[in-house]
């Protein structure tokens, strides 16, 4: 950035870091501890600089790791790490569920002439991690499945995308995650956190607590405030366990 | 149990700061202009808007979708905003003339720079890396009096006219990066392919990022000109409003303009200020350029984005042509400020709001606050026991 004025580095330096704090924030509800979800962001960082090329005759094809490679394996992670077959089931469904909606939006409203439809709400760089992280959010109703969901969600319209590029024969460029840590990829998975965060956050405050009836105890005592089940004040082992419900409050 | 409605309109005002900080303030107003939305999708060839003033006297045409809430600098510098939509037809209200010259930014920049020599920092002081960026998001777009069609997928007429706007700042000792990467299929997603070849060059550190576009207007003379008896195609200018880097950007195409005026008046046609991000969230340096329309000759868009180059390397403060007095100022515009502002205005607001609804309460959110600045950090510094 050397000769840049100061104004526009500080634009540049403000944003980023912004982006990269909101990042980080979102990644520490993933099983990860704040160091961990800080050494990603910086993986993802310098990951974004490294491209695998696919090779396939015809189609000008690569994987990033900053914005396929880590977002990817961090997802089949946290999917690895699911507590139950239930939550399990559900993510993978709301991948699927995420997937075929992002599909269809691009494909039949945003593909549809704007003036017949007028159903653009805002740029498509935002619109698909808001359908990826709202869809993920309600389908799967974890932050956790949300994430997965957003991530393999629009990951799918790549494959889509380079399939038919591969089919169709027409000269293209499909760099799945190529923009680093600035992909569609990463933005998707970060604000569907963001989304499950708001949302259940929300939710919570407004029936006035976590649901608790029906949850396994264990569950129900990584919570904090003692009147949901456990207690959280007497019993400091809990606090640093990454398997607990709300682990945003440490 | 708090009050429920002060809390649902806590999480709708939550919901709406949210989404300000992802996007802009543009972006907050229009969720709350009656027509919402709009992005990056250029309509078929031949299919355009018109906007007109209230008495009816066209002042537009443009291939993109108009919406209320956009925006756009004439030829000669009205500034008008899009009122309401009917149809292709679109009507405008003057706001104000823009002070789009030249010698403005050169006395704004002998006032800076003279008052703060000695304050200085030497990064300002460093020559700005030698480069310019090209891609071309819509990579079918064609010429068809000279390409034969308006669309060639992959292999359109516009790399070709990239290819002599590279050459030309080449000529001028300029280094050039053009990204001939094809973003097919020509639909929404295109920018999001194009989204990774930007990324990817501005890894190089450019001075600025330039998508290079065709119009879609059926009407050739809305964009022909002669310009020293050579016959050119006049240049559109695009700033993208969804995104924090707009000010900066439309203050760098205002820059733009305002040097073409003054050395090849007519070239830049106007600056459109559009809905959607056309990338120009990545870099405060990007812009887009409408190289004509698809019923030019492919030959008056070469000529006129050549003429286009040379006000490239003044504006940037890049070597290559004698600048008038050396090019953007040490501190960066107002433009520049205003964004980066408004990036952190957002973010206070958003985390402020997002505290109360997650504690319940205004105390427990500087509560949190404070557990923020004291654990958190304590923990990264490793400093924090172990529980």
């Amino acid at each position: 950035m050397t000769g840049y004025p100061i104004g526009t580095i500080a634009l540049v330096i403000v944003a980023a870091l912004i982006y990269f704090g909101l990042g980080q924030r979102a990644l520490d509800r993933l099983y990860l501890t704040d160091k961990a979800a800080l050494a990603l962001i910086v993986a993802m960082i310098l990951g974004g600089y490294i491209d695998i090329p696919i090779p396939f005759a015809g189609v000008d094809a690569s994987v990033n790791v900053g914005g396929a490679v880590i977002p990817v394996a961090l997802a089949v992670y946290v999917l690895t790490k699911a507590g139950t077959a239930k939550e399990w089931i559900r993510a993978l469904l709301a991948a699927a569920v995420t997937a075929v909606v992002v599909f269809s939006v691009n494909r039949y409203v945003l593909d549809a002439k704007p003036w017949q439809t007028n159903t653009d709400l805002i740029d498509p760089i935002y619109l698909y991690p808001i359908l990826a992280g709202l869809t993920a959010y309600i389908a799967g109703r974890s932050r956790r499945a949300a994430f997965i969901a957003a991530t393999l969600g629009v990951l799918a319209l790549d494959i889509v995308n380079y399939l038919s590029a591969l089919f169709s024969g027409v000269r293209t460029t499909i760099a799945i995650g190529g923009a680093g840590i600035f992909d569609v990829i990463v933005l998707s998975g970060i604000l569907a956190v963001g989304f499950a965060e708001i949302i259940g956050e929300s939710r919570e405050r407004l029936q006035g607590g976590p649901a608790t009836r029906g949850r396994d105890k264990k569950l129900l005592a990584g919570l904090k405030n003692e009147n949901y089940g456990g207690d959280r004040e007497k019993d400091i082992s809990i606090v640093n366990n990454p398997d607990r419900g709300d682990d945003d409050e440490r | 149990m708090r009050d429920k409605r002060t809390i649902a309109i806590l999480v709708a005002v939550m919901i709406t700061a949210g989404a300000a900080v992802l996007v802009g303030e543009n972006m907050l107003i229009s969720t709350f202009s009656p027509e919402i939305g709009a992005f990056e999708h250029e309509l078929e060839p031949g299919d355009y808007f018109t906007i007109q003033d209230k008495d009816g006297k066209e002042l537009e045409k443009t291939s993109r979708h108009v919406y209320a809430g956009d925006e756009f600098i004439t030829e000669d510098n009205m500034h008008y905003r899009v009122e309401k939509v009917e149809g292709k037809t679109a009507t405008a209200v003057l706001i104000g003339r823009e002070e789009i010259a030249w010698d403005v930014y050169e006395n704004e920049k002998g006032e800076t720079v003279s008052a703060s020599a000695d304050k200085s920092l030497p990064v300002q002081q460093q020559p700005r890396n030698n480069v310019i960026a090209i891609y071309h998001t819509h990579s079918d777009e064609s010429y068809i009096p000279t390409d034969g069609t308006e669309s060639i997928p992959g292999e359109g007429g516009i790399f070709k006219v990239g290819n002599v706007f590279a050459e030309k700042l080449r000529s001028m000792g300029i280094e050039v990066v053009h990204d001939l990467r094809s973003h097919e299929p020509h639909d929404a997603s295109a920018y999001q392919r194009s989204r990774r070849t930007a990324s990817k060059l501005l890894s190089k550190d450019p001075a600025a990022i330039i998508d290079v576009h065709r119009d879609g207007i059926p009407d050739p003379d809305f964009y022909i000109d002669e310009i020293s008896n050579v016959p050119i195609s006049k240049m559109r200018l695009v700033v993208g409003r969804q995104n924090q880097n707009m000010q900066a950007n439309y203050d760098f195409a205002k820059r733009l303009k305002a040097y073409s005026d003054e050395k090849y008046p007519g070239l830049v046609k106007g600056i459109y200020l559009a809905k959607g991000n056309y990338n120009q969230d990545l870099s405060p340096r990007s812009i887009l350029v409408e190289a004509g329309t698809h019923t030019i000759s492919r030959e008056r868009a070469q000529k006129g984005v050549a003429l286009f180059a040379e006000t490239l390397p003044p504006v940037l403060g890049i070597t290559g042509v004698p600048t008038p007095g050396g090019g953007e100022t040490g501190e960066g515009t107002s433009g520049d400020a205003a964004a980066a502002l408004f990036v952190i205005a957002a973010l206070l607001l958003g985390t402020a709001i997002y505290l109360v609804i997650s504690t319940g309460s205004i105390e427990g959110a500087v509560k949190k606050a404070k557990q923020f600045v004291t654990v958190e950090w304590a923990n990264y510094l490793g400093r924090r026991k172990k529980e």
